[in-house]
């Protein structure tokens, strides 16, 4: 019966077609089928589109990522977390110097003296003519050259508001009679310079140097703002650290353009131009100026020390000739808008970026993804990728299915699925430290926390150990100190407090604390007790909050918990240090820069040192650290002011979280080695655990390479 | 003839224009202000939501936007309040995404519904009667998204393929073959998925239609003259059971929009369902009346569509 | 075949008892295995809700869905608890998370059950409101079809709603206005009816008089312009534009999906209308109410009965979906729905996130699928006999 054949036999055959069709698709094992491309190919995945393809404007991780490829900054950090250079060969970092002659200051064994006789004596002095200790002598030695800058006299004006409620600025126009000056040139940066030459100069040579009486001002003025304009106008000393740039030659932008030293320079005055918004600002506002020597020398004057400063230019470059005020008035005058107003974050060029990195911008779908090319005159080599595609998949899960599919290269694992990924067969893991770390911080303007036993007695009854195991799936490590853990200036002699609740009785008794009938601490009739907050809507630290309540009542601490709004929290308790105790993290960069949290000046409501701490040691180690330009000098002080901080236990240090990526296995570094063989090397991450350190020098291999063994 | 078309057609514009009042007062009249844009969003200042209720006119009172907004749908001019972009444009781009999944959905729900009904009527009361019965329980019972990761697990973890999406991603330069095959791949999953439901419920149908006319004279007739079985169930009984499945053709075209939010939005697969529950997410009026609108449309003429073929398929009804 | 009409003309005349016709649907029932056991899990179901209601709520439940126990997340099925790391009020009663815990360390078995109440309230309310209305429109259309609506009765229909809306929108006095002279002219017509008597109105007044439209063409318009909509695209509309609440999903199922019972209704309501013992009772003066309530109803529910049976199994798919997007009961309440959609993204890590709710889910509407249809066999066993 035809009809019967038909009924029985369509079906089949439009489910045959349908499921043949599998044959025909990439499966994992077997991306390149049919399209043998995607070998060349490197995709990825990430939650957020990006916003503004613009290292100086961007701001948010997508775009980050995606300028980090396009662009190229003059250094970046190599393997060990030191500084390399990219587009900048080599550099090198000296220092000006600068003192005003203190003609009325006595010198010892000279007397009052003048501009050519301190020179004199400077030089007698380094020729080792003067008696001096080892440090002065070091100092000394640093110095290059002496010069003298004559007196002089120039008119300085300044816009002031005469008192408050004043609506204009009146004019205040100021006389500076500049004394002589001298000018020191030092080989490198030496922060003690002015200390140790008082010791030649006289003690108080420098501190009683008064500008005051080389203003004359126009206004009535208070004494106030005239030892302010003489302090900013006429300094006693003044450092001036330099760097120079000695630029790489022949390194092209995308577009063929060769880059120098203008476009640095350029790049210095777009994040400076306040008409640009630049978030980066606050990096570049210790420069003095930026001055294009040559076109492959660049030359940066410091107005002070200041040491995390260097690490700024890993920023991407950008491309003067397409960026200049005569190109955006072109573009502005194109598209139609005012030329006035329009600047580089109007510009096209956000949306199609030009740089010099290894990947050359192709192609951005707004919300679906963004596509770079490999840049065949990359000055390093072209990478070996031909295409990176960056896609935006918001959802997790989607994301998770299309690795498993292979269609994207790498995924982000989350905690609790390490187990499962990170020896799975099929991928590469890779896991290390993130940045950031979580604590309990204490309220050390407050009773009972001004006492450093029962700080610590509260660190040792909590078991950190318990808390990465449940509540972080075992993917976190315990941290002792305020800097990040894969860096040398975290100090690794110092031990995590060990669980000890014991112990912290014992410590607690020493502090006079006892345990009464009840089984509460007491001490004088009042019981040991505060309220600990954190903020609501984070999972993690509510876990936290319950696991601190519980320890620390196994003591007999009677402690309150209370989860606020974060806006409510940040606002009304941490800005205004109205708490006892709480739990918050920090997200650390790697320069060793712990001024604003630790430094006892920022203690004041709305500043970031809300728990109080005030160590003068630590303020000076942390002063030093910040003008110190000697790497193993920065990490000797760091070390120091991480075992003070561990000692004084202004927090419990608890936690840094484990990031985990796993990667497609047959994915491999491919190399030429010196006899043009190519030889295939499995990705290893770096030692501070980043393993796209040699991306460029990735590719996917259609099968799983067996590698030769290495020695 | 002419004068049933020419009444059901004005019968079916009045009801028409029912139910746009009718969904236009339904967004319109929501409790939240919905003529508030979103105030809660920071980007927008306060001049911007005044210059946006001006520029869509909704500062004017109800009647009046009604007017403005059926105007311009009728004319084509209706823009998204999300990207300024006219609905009908994108309307169309998203249904012709949603065209394929449609089309391999209705294939598999009618190519496989016949003869799993028309079995079990065969072998009433059997094994296989009643288990396709209970199957088409549990198919019609099972939750659509859950059914969709059963699957999507099953694949993803056995067959390690890409099911998400309408394509391969990276898919770039490969055979025009390879391109077709693996779009085919991916409709697989979705259109199966979207079938279930119809597959059961229609082989249910079939089957009490064939038991239907079994029961008939002309079937016990042809038995009872010694037609081999074969052909009395094929010919005689078919024929005559297949007469209302005309009709449905009909009623199949609404289903061109509804029912495929939560497959499309599990597959991530850019069609109308998918852009209709974006629109809801993002308060996007005109889409989402446009998308009623037009699946009343879609639902009107389907039944207009089914009477034409009942009068001409049956000759014995004069509407 | 006389054999079977003679059973039938038996039981259609009621030779045989009251009580049997118990029995004989108990009878049917038991022979019809697939409802038997839908009708068991429908009872089993009914229990775990009510269980359910009873330890899931108050202040101190015996489980709680709502604990937070985050080192306890992600815990496959019949795990025990870490009894180290809780504290007493958060071990979980049974010893063991029965269907292990979700991301947040809540016990998966206590957000069941809770969701089966909300499943179960969510479903019949919906369905309740679907129902009433369905009965309410039906009779009315099958009943009182074919008088015609006036053109004052339109016109003051008109003034009232728009009196309302007035008043709903903040315009007080010219709101009220409208809503006096509306009810002020169902007064009057009452009136003019009685005053008039036989006497037929005035010429002019014909106009106002004529009838314009039947009541059953106007509900039936009525349930083509729902039908128009495709269903759960409006509900998803409707619930995303009101405030998330459980009540609010109820009441929008509810009034999206009357229109089926409505046509029953009618359908019967229209066969009955010619029945015999209709006719009598008009005839013995028994007020229309009376019929429709004493008489028509009763005898009408069969078929409405068997659609609320399966409209309960859709109403729960419905709100599951609902859910899944996001738009369904909001928390605390946890739903299957919910339970599902949440544990989603922990498919390949925690399946049983997926799988526990989603069997649920499938087992429930499958039992009221299978019971609404055994219902249907019991109630009209004729058809059983045919198929």
């Amino acid at each position: 019966m035809t009809i019967r054949k038909i009924l029985i036999f369509t079906p089949i055959l439009v489910i045959f077609f349908l499921l043949q069709s599998y044959f025909w698709v990439p499966t994992y094992e077997q991306q390149s089928r049919g399209n043998p491309n995607r070998l060349n190919e490197y995709i990825t995945a990430s939650i957020g589109d990006a916003s503004i393809l613009n290292p100086i404007l961007s701001a948010d991780s997508a775009s980050s990522n995606i300028n980090s490829m396009v662009f190229e900054g003059l250094i970046d950090r190599d393997e060990e977390l030191r500084f390399r250079g990219r587009l900048a060969r080599y550099w090198d970092i000296h220092e000006e110097a600068f003192f005003y002659v203190n003609e009325k200051a006595n010198i010892p064994g000279v007397g009052k003296a003048g501009a050519k006789k301190v020179v004199e004596l400077l030089k007698r002095a380094k020729a080792g003519d003067l008696p001096a200790n080892d440090e002065v002598r070091a100092s000394l030695a640093n110095i290059e050259e002496i010069f003298i800058i004559p007196a002089r006299e120039f008119l300085v004006t300044r816009h002031e508001k005469k008192t408050e409620t004043d609506q204009e600025d009146t004019e205040v126009k100021i006389k500076v009679m500049a004394p002589n000056r001298i000018n020191l040139v030092l080989s490198s940066v030496d922060q003690d310079l002015f200390q140790n030459l008082s010791l030649i100069l006289g003690k108080d040579y420098f501190s009683s140097f008064n500008g005051e009486n080389y203003l004359g001002v126009d206004q009535e003025l208070g004494q106030k703002k005239r030892a302010e304009y003489a302090k900013e106008i006429l300094p006693s000393t003044e450092h001036n650290p330099i760097v120079v740039f000695k630029l790489r030659p022949n390194v092209k932008f995308h577009d063929g353009h060769i880059f120098d030293a203008n476009d640095v320079k350029f790049t210095f005055e777009a994040i400076m131009n306040p008409k640009n918004l630049s978030p980066r600002v606050a990096d570049y506002e210790p420069v003095k100026e930026v001055q294009a020597v040559d076109p492959l020398t660049v030359r940066i004057v410091y107005k002070r020390l200041y040491s995390p400063a260097l690490g700024t230019w890993s920023m991407g470059i950008l491309p003067e000739h397409l960026l200049n005020d005569e190109t955006l008035r072109d573009e502005a005058n194109r598209v139609g808008k005012d030329p006035e107003k329009f600047s580089i974050r109007q510009s096209s060029f956000n949306r199609h970026p030009i740089g010099c990195g290894p990947f050359v911008f192709r192609e951005w779908k707004s919300d679906q993804y963004i596509t770079l090319n490999g840049f065949d005159d990359y000055w390093e080599g072209p990478p070996n990728y031909k295409r990176y595609i960056y896609r935006i998949i918001p959802d997790l899960l989607t994301q998770e299915m299309e690795f498993y599919a292979g269609t994207i290269d790498s995924y982000g694992v989350q905690p609790h699925q390490v187990q499962r990924l990170q020896n799975d067969p099929k991928y590469q893991g890779f896991s290390g430290l993130s940045l950031g770390y979580t604590y309990i911080g204490y309220n050390m303007r407050r009773e009972p926390f001004d006492d450093h036993r029962v700080r610590m007695a509260l660190s040792m009854a909590i078991d950190v150990d318990k808390i990465i195991k449940y509540v972080l799936h075992g993917q976190g490590e315990r941290i002792t100190g305020p800097f990040v853990k894969q860096t040398d200036y975290y100090n690794h002699g110092i031990k995590p407090v060990p669980y000890d609740p014991e112990g912290a009785l014992k410590l607690l008794e020493e502090a006079g604390w006892k345990r009464n009938k009840e089984g509460w601490l007491e001490r004088d009739g009042k019981r040991l007790q505060f309220t600990l907050i954190t903020n609501s809507g984070n999972d993690l630290r509510k876990a936290i909050l319950t696991i601190a309540q519980g320890a620390w009542k196994q003591i007999g601490i009677d402690v309150r918990t209370d989860l606020l709004e974060w806006a409510v929290f940040i606002q009304e308790r941490v800005d205004k240090a109205d708490f006892d105790a709480l739990i918050l993290g920090w997200l650390m960069g790697i320069e060793p820069d712990l001024y604003q949290i630790w430094h006892s000046s920022q203690t004041n409501p709305y500043q970031l040192n809300f728990v109080g701490f005030r160590n003068p040691q630590a303020d000076d180690l942390i002063i030093k650290i910040r003008r110190e330009y000697n790497y193993g000098r920065q990490v000797a002080y760091s070390h120091q002011l991480h075992e003070i901080i561990a000692r004084e236990k202004p927090y419990t240090f608890l936690y840094v979280t484990k990031w985990t990526a796993v990667l497609d296995k047959k994915i491999v570094i491919k190399e030429t080695d010196s006899k043009g063989n190519v030889v295939y090397k499995k990705i290893k991450p770096t030692k501070t655990g980043i393993y796209t350190f040699h991306f460029n020098k990735w590719i996917k291999l259609p099968e799983v390479p067996s590698f030769a063994p290495e020695g | 003839m002419l004068s049933f078309i020419g009444r059901s057609i004005i019968q079916k514009i009045i009801t028409l224009f029912f139910v746009s009042v009718v969904s236009f007062l339904i967004i319109h009249l929501a409790p939240g202000k919905p003529s508030q844009v979103d105030p809660l969003n920071p980007k927008f200042t306060p001049e911007m939501v005044e210059r946006f209720r001006k520029e869509f006119h909704l500062d004017k009172p109800l009647y009046i936007q009604y007017i403005y907004f059926y105007r311009d749908l009728l004319t084509g001019k209706t823009v998204s309040w999300k990207d300024n972009q006219s609905v009908l444009k994108k309307i169309w781009e998203r249904f012709l995404n949603s065209l394929p999944l449609f089309i391999v959905g209705t294939i598999l729900t009618w190519t496989l519904s016949f003869p799993i009904g028309i079995r079990s009527a065969i072998f009433r009361g059997g094994l296989y009667d009643r288990s396709s019965t209970f199957f088409s329980y549990l198919l019609i019972s099972i939750p659509g998204f859950f059914f969709a990761y059963i699957l999507i697990i099953f694949v993803v973890t056995r067959f390690h393929v890409p099911v998400i999406g309408m394509e391969t991603f990276g898919l770039g330069a490969s055979s025009w073959t390879h391109m077709v095959m693996d779009r085919i791949w991916h409709l697989l999953l979705p259109s199966v998925l979207g079938a279930t439901g119809g597959i059961a419920i229609l082989s249910r149908y079939v089957r009490s239609q064939m038991l239907e006319v079994e029961s008939q004279d002309y079937v016990r007739t042809a038995r009872a003259k010694g037609v081999p079985e074969e052909q009395v169930l094929y010919k005689h009984a078919l024929r005559n059971a297949l007469l209302p499945f005309v009709t449905m053709f009909g009623l199949i075209l609404p289903g061109l929009i509804g029912g495929s939010v939560i497959i499309e939005s599990i597959f991530s697969w850019p069609g109308m369902g998918r852009m209709a529950y974006e629109a809801i997410l993002a308060r996007d009026y005109p889409i989402i009346l446009t998308v009623n609108f037009i699946s009343a449309v879609l639902v009107l003429a389907g039944t207009f569509v089914s009477d034409v073929l009942y009068m001409v398929v049956d000759p014995r009804i004069r509407l | 075949m006389i054999k079977k009409d003679i059973k039938n003309l038996l039981q259609n005349t009621g030779v045989a008892p009251r009580r049997s016709r118990l029995q004989e649907s108990w009878r049917i029932l038991k022979g019809n295995s697939l409802a038997f056991v839908g009708l068991i899990i429908f009872a089993l179901f009914f229990c775990t809700a009510l269980a359910g209601l009873i330890l899931t709520s108050g202040t101190k439940p015996v489980f709680d869905p709502a604990m937070v126990r985050l080192q306890e997340k992600l815990l496959p099925p019949l795990s025990s608890p870490n009894l180290e790391t809780l504290r007493p009020e958060e071990i979980p009663k049974l010893g063991v998370y029965l269907f292990g815990t979700d991301d947040l360390g809540r016990d998966v078995f206590a957000r069941m059950l809770q969701g089966a109440w909300v499943s179960l309230t969510v479903g019949f309310v919906a369905v309740g409101i679907a129902v009433l209305i369905g009965i309410f429109m039906g009779g009315i259309s099958g009943y009182f079809g074919q008088s015609h609506i006036r053109v004052d009765q339109i016109l003051a229909a008109f003034v009232l709603l728009l009196g309302g809306g007035l008043l709903a929108v903040g315009a007080i006095f010219s709101g009220s206005a409208l809503l006096l002279i509306g009810s002020a002219y169902i007064f009057f017509s009452r009136w003019l009816k009685k005053g008039l008597g036989k006497q037929p109105p005035p010429k002019w007044m014909k106009v106002f008089f004529a009838g314009v439209i039947s009541i059953d063409t106007l509900i039936m318009r009525l349930v083509d312009i729902m039908l128009c909509f495709p269903s759960f695209f409006l509900i998803l509309t409707v619930v995303a534009l009101l405030p998330a609440s459980m009540y609010n999903i109820m009441i929008v199922i509810g009034l999206t999906s009357w229109m089926g019972a409505t046509r029953f209704v009618r359908a019967e309501f229209l066969s009955l209308r010619e029945q015999d013992f209709v006719t009598a009772a008009r005839a013995l003066g028994v007020s229309n109410w009376r019929i429709i309530f004493r008489h028509m109803i009763p005898n009408a529910i069969a078929p409405v009965l068997v659609s609320a049976t399966i409209g309960i199994a859709t109403a729960i798919l419905t709100e599951a979906g609902l859910s899944f997007l996001g738009f369904g009961v909001p928390p605390p309440h946890a739903t299957w729905g919910n339970i599902l959609s949440d544990g989603k993204r922990f498919i390949f890590d925690a399946p049983w996130l997926t799988f526990v709710p989603g069997f649920a889910i499938l087992l429930v509407v499958l039992s009221f699928n299978l019971f609404g249809e055994g219902l249907r066999d019991i109630l009209n066993p004729k058809l059983k006999e045919r198929y």
